[in-house]
């Protein structure tokens, strides 16, 4: 795989899924505090759908993000992540985002959940 | 025994953007955070207020507003036309445009002081949490603007004296500042005009 | 480049050439007009050792006041200056300057094989600003109008109505204040990170204390303006008399508290993670072994403060917001752990797996992983919503953040004080009082914060100044109390033994602890320029790269990247450093000091409601930017 191919991936693998989950959990609180606020609450919102929609759509993004930094991990698995850059970097960058990754689509499946399951408006 | 040599330097272009253009993004970075703060207070105060404006404050005006917007988002074309002439060493159509940036961001910067002095006579800051946010994201905005203006005074300035590596590293600097200025106002008048919805 | 082997005369001239072109002015206008990172870092230590000093004195005299049942030590008024005043004190004026202020502004330059961080003046700028903001918040002490609404200043009670007097303006323009040194710092630390790393330190090649040091920058980039957005709200409604957090006409309190928190909570991390990157260099030095799971643990510390902007709300869970709301932030808290475990794992085994020699640092370091797990457990406790409820604002809290903050904050920069003594001074510190003094504070700690978390169960709330008899409360109160004083005299034999070893110890050479990063290359203390050579990298350990060093040295020998036709540094790629460019370096300035000046004028007349003359001042301000850009660099 061309070195270009790689860092595009590797780049998308370490901020893509950052990016995806800081935007669901940001509308999704969002999106509770109108739907529950005087303000909101004559927009009709539905909460289940938007949060189901939101959590769907964002798990998907981080899970085409891990997939990206898994390939470049295989596809660099002759180099280490000590090995001169760019090689080594785009290596380093990926098992940092294999990581990270997994910890975003934890949250964000938490947070969609969560947000389904619990009574819609009620004061906790 | 050898004199001192140098790493040979680079006479072409550099790989990548200076400390100066980096030192730029950064404030930019901490100054969108604010304004993404003041923006999330407005909608903030807004879902939990109904009407919105609340009785008695006019929708915001449109047709105005939105012109005075696409002048000022137009500065970005003479600003991106310095910033090439620059990079190809051109003094004077660097100044020229420069220039022409100047004087179009001070006209809007005039009016729109003008227009805020006149909004706020007729419904003050203090009348409730719609205006306090309303003029302070908007006199926010309008701050950031003049700050261009400054910014654009001292960058003519300092090119009458001619180009060296410090200047034509500030000319790129301030383009992006005035790039992010022009993005910030569309941000900032679109929620302020999303009142009307 | 290892100066254990004597120079050779060409490059023995070569130093002498850098010596006199990065020379410091001397005397007091040298300290005053200084660019220098290592004299700025200096100047921080001390600035924050006197005002860690008043945070101190601060906690003892609430310790004093709470160590009897009804005491009248201080009255209720004092008592809440005071534990206001202690809570900014230790956050803003001790933690966030000692560990970005002193310890990086020394250390970054040496550990990425740079001669001074990007840019001197305004490094030089963050340091006045910070010493003037804490002049200014005191001046507040003194007048006897200190900020009394705790550190985080909740309305109504920060209010005009309800605190009538100008405390709360001094809290509210001493944080913008302050806020600004920080930020300036942030954006330094980044620039120079991206920017000025020896040519070929990758980000895969960059020691772990960078990648701490790049997440705290970050964190504070992205945190303050929430922060300085609250106090702006706050400083208007008080004295312009706008709506924004009163409910009567639209506002709302809580949005005090969800901007306050945004930035609130991503500041706690702040706290930890410059400290965390002291740990992570003082175990690979003390284990002679790289740290387990290096890019684990680089990730880590960039993804605690990342992931922890998106918990703020769990200081919220009591005022009455919607439970689908709350479920975000419990989502979160529970997965901010993660990052902070993968890096206690990490060191663990880095101990397990090398050789461990337990001197002062290791200790100082043992002793922080020992709190911050235990602090760390009770934090996980809090993801548990109904249970933060019960136990929100009790001595509970109070116990869990002072095991996290003096833990993993002040021990490891206890550790590091004794680490980097030897580089800072050319001297090695006593070791036997170093350790007498670790355990003494390792007691002092546990019995001062440990019985907060039984008292805080039993039912003692944060921030009373007194209690009654027959709650069950005394003797842990009188234990916390004793405890302090005990801490109070490790911190006290610490600072004793530093001393002490600066006047009377013996010379410690280059490289006592055969450490793995750059500035262990160097002498101890450093050169004003650093290195004479611009160093080559090829591994986080350059210290342990025998070949690399041996290049440098024949560079030096030959005059290759030894850039010394001015005050010169090279610049590098943000990402794969490669070289980019040579760029000149200013050096001592008296604009810093000048409009740092001016800008204490603007806030003075601020907090006095003479806003007409605080917009002069502001003009002085812009006319002193404009004398410091008016010399180019490369014209000085």
């Amino acid at each position: 795989m061309s070195l270009r191919k790689l860092e595009i991936l590797q780049w998308f693998g370490l901020l893509g899924g950052a990016l995806v989950w800081t935007a669901q959990h940001v509308v999704g609180y969002g999106i509770t505090e109108a739907e529950c606020g005087a303000g909101g609450l004559h927009w009709g919102i539905q909460n289940d759908v938007w949060q189901g929609a939101l959590m769907a759509s964002a798990a998907a993004f981080v899970v085409a993000a891990e997939l990206a930094a898994i390939t470049v991990i295989v596809a660099t698995r002759r180099s280490s992540y000590e090995s001169p850059p760019p090689p080594g970097r785009v290596r380093f960058f990926a098992i940092a985002a294999a990581v990270a990754n997994v910890i975003f689509l934890m949250i964000i499946l938490l947070d969609g959940f969560a947000a389904i399951l619990n009574v819609t408006c009620r004061q906790g | 025994m050898t004199d001192y040599v140098a790493v040979p330097r680079t006479a072409g272009p550099r790989l990548s953007n200076s400390a100066g253009w980096w030192g730029m993004v950064i404030l930019v970075a901490s100054e969108a955070t604010l304004f993404g703060a003041f923006i999330g207070t407005y909608f903030y105060l807004r879902f939990r207020t109904t009407p919105w404006p609340p009785d008695g404050i006019p929708k915001p005006a449109l047709v105005v507003p939105l012109i005075l917007l696409a002048c000022l988002v137009a500065t970005t074309i003479p600003m991106s036309f310095a910033s090439r002439a620059a990079q190809a060493g051109r003094l004077r159509a660097t100044r020229f445009f420069i220039t022409l940036v100047l004087l179009v961001e001070a006209g809007y910067f005039a009016y729109e002081v003008h227009d805020f002095a006149d909004q706020i006579q007729r419904v003050d800051i203090t009348r409730n949490a719609y205006s306090s946010i309303y003029y302070t994201l908007l006199g926010a905005d309008h701050a950031h603007v003049l700050i261009a203006v400054l910014f654009n005074l001292w960058l003519l300035a300092k090119l009458t004296r001619g180009f060296t590596t410090y200047r034509l590293n500030a000319v790129r600097a301030i383009t992006f500042y005035v790039y992010a200025v022009n993005v910030l106002t569309i941000v900032v008048f679109g929620t302020l005009l999303s009142a009307r919805a | 480049m290892a100066i254990a082997t004597p120079p050779t005369p060409a490059a023995a001239q070569r130093m002498d050439r850098l010596e006199v072109m990065w020379q410091s002015r001397p005397g007091v206008l040298g300290w005053l007009t200084t660019t220098d990172h290592k004299r700025i870092g200096l100047l921080y230590f001390w600035t924050t050792l006197v005002l860690f000093g008043a945070g101190g004195v601060e906690a003892l005299l609430i310790r004093t006041q709470l160590a009897q049942p009804n005491e009248h030590v201080v009255s209720p008024e004092t008592y809440d200056q005071l534990f206001t005043m202690h809570g900014i004190t230790m956050i803003f004026f001790f933690i966030i300057p000692m560990t970005t202020g002193a310890f990086g502004n020394y250390l970054i330059p040496l550990m990425i094989g740079a001669r001074d961080m990007a840019f001197p003046r305004m490094n030089a700028l963050s340091f006045w600003i910070f010493l003037a903001s804490a002049l200014f918040i005191y001046t507040s002490l003194f007048m006897g109008s200190a900020p009394n609404a705790g550190w985080f200043d909740y309305v109504p009670l920060a209010s005009k109505e309800f605190n009538p007097g100008r405390n709360i303006d001094f809290y509210a323009l001493g944080i913008i204040f302050n806020s600004i040194s920080s930020t300036l710092t942030a954006g330094q630390f980044i620039v120079t990170i991206f920017k000025s790393r020896a040519p070929g330190m990758s980000f895969n090649r960059m020691p772990l204390f960078c990648f701490a040091f790049l997440a705290a920058s970050f964190g504070l980039l992205f945190a303050l303006p929430a922060l300085s957005a609250d106090t702006i709200f706050l400083f208007l409604d008080r004295n312009v008399h706008t709506h924004f957090f009163d409910p009567s006409h639209g506002g709302s309190v809580l949005l005090w508290q969800h901007l306050f928190w945004i930035f609130g909570h991503p500041e706690v991390y702040i706290l930890i993670v410059p400290a965390f990157g002291i740990a992570t260099s003082i175990i690979p030095a003390f284990t002679q072994r790289k740290v387990v799971a290096f890019p684990l643990v680089a990730v880590a510390e960039l993804l605690v403060v990342f992931v922890g902007f998106g918990v703020w709300a769990h200081h919220m869970y009591a005022v009455g917001m919607s439970t689908i709301s709350m479920v975000f932030f419990a989502a979160g808290t529970a997965m901010v752990v993660i990052p902070s475990t993968i890096q206690v794992f990490a060191w663990c085994m880095s101990f397990v797996t090398g050789t461990a020699r337990f001197k002062t640092p290791l200790l100082f370091i043992a002793g922080f992983i020992f709190m911050f797990v235990t602090g760390g457990l009770t934090g996980i406790m809090f993801v548990a919503i109904p249970f933060d409820q019960q136990v929100t604002d009790t001595y509970f809290i109070v116990a869990h953040f002072h095991y996290i903050i003096f833990g993993a904050a002040v021990f490891p920069i206890f550790g590091g004080m004794y680490y980097w003594f030897p580089k800072v001074t050319g001297k090695l510190y006593y070791e036997l009082p170093g350790q007498i003094s670790f355990w003494i504070l390792f007691v002092g700690t546990n019995l001062l914060f440990f019985p907060m978390h039984i008292v805080g169960l039993l039912g003692m709330t944060r921030r009373v100044s007194t209690y009654p008899d027959g709650l069950g409360w005394t003797a842990y109160n009188l234990a916390e109390t004793i405890g302090g004083f005990v801490t109070l005299a490790g911190i006290l034999l610490l600072l004793g033994n530093l001393f002490y070893s600066y006047l009377r110890a013996p010379a410690a050479g280059p490289d006592p602890w055969h450490g793995p990063t750059l500035e262990w290359t160097t002498s101890s203390p450093p050169p004003d320029y650093d290195y004479a050579v611009i160093p080559r990298v090829s591994s986080a350990y350059p210290n342990w790269d025998p070949v690399d060093r041996e290049f440098d040295r024949r560079n030096l020998a030959d005059g290759v990247l030894v850039l010394e036709r001015g005050h010169e540094q090279p610049a590098v790629t943000p990402v794969d450093a490669r070289f980019d460019e040579i760029v000149q370096m200013p050096h001592e300035s008296p604009w810093p000091p000048i409009l740092a000046l001016a800008l204490s004028l603007v806030f003075l007349m601020l907090v006095i409601g003479r806003y007409g003359v605080a917009g002069i001042m502001g003009i002085f301000c812009l006319l002193a930017l404009a004398g410091w850009h008016s010399t180019e660099p490369q014209e000085q």
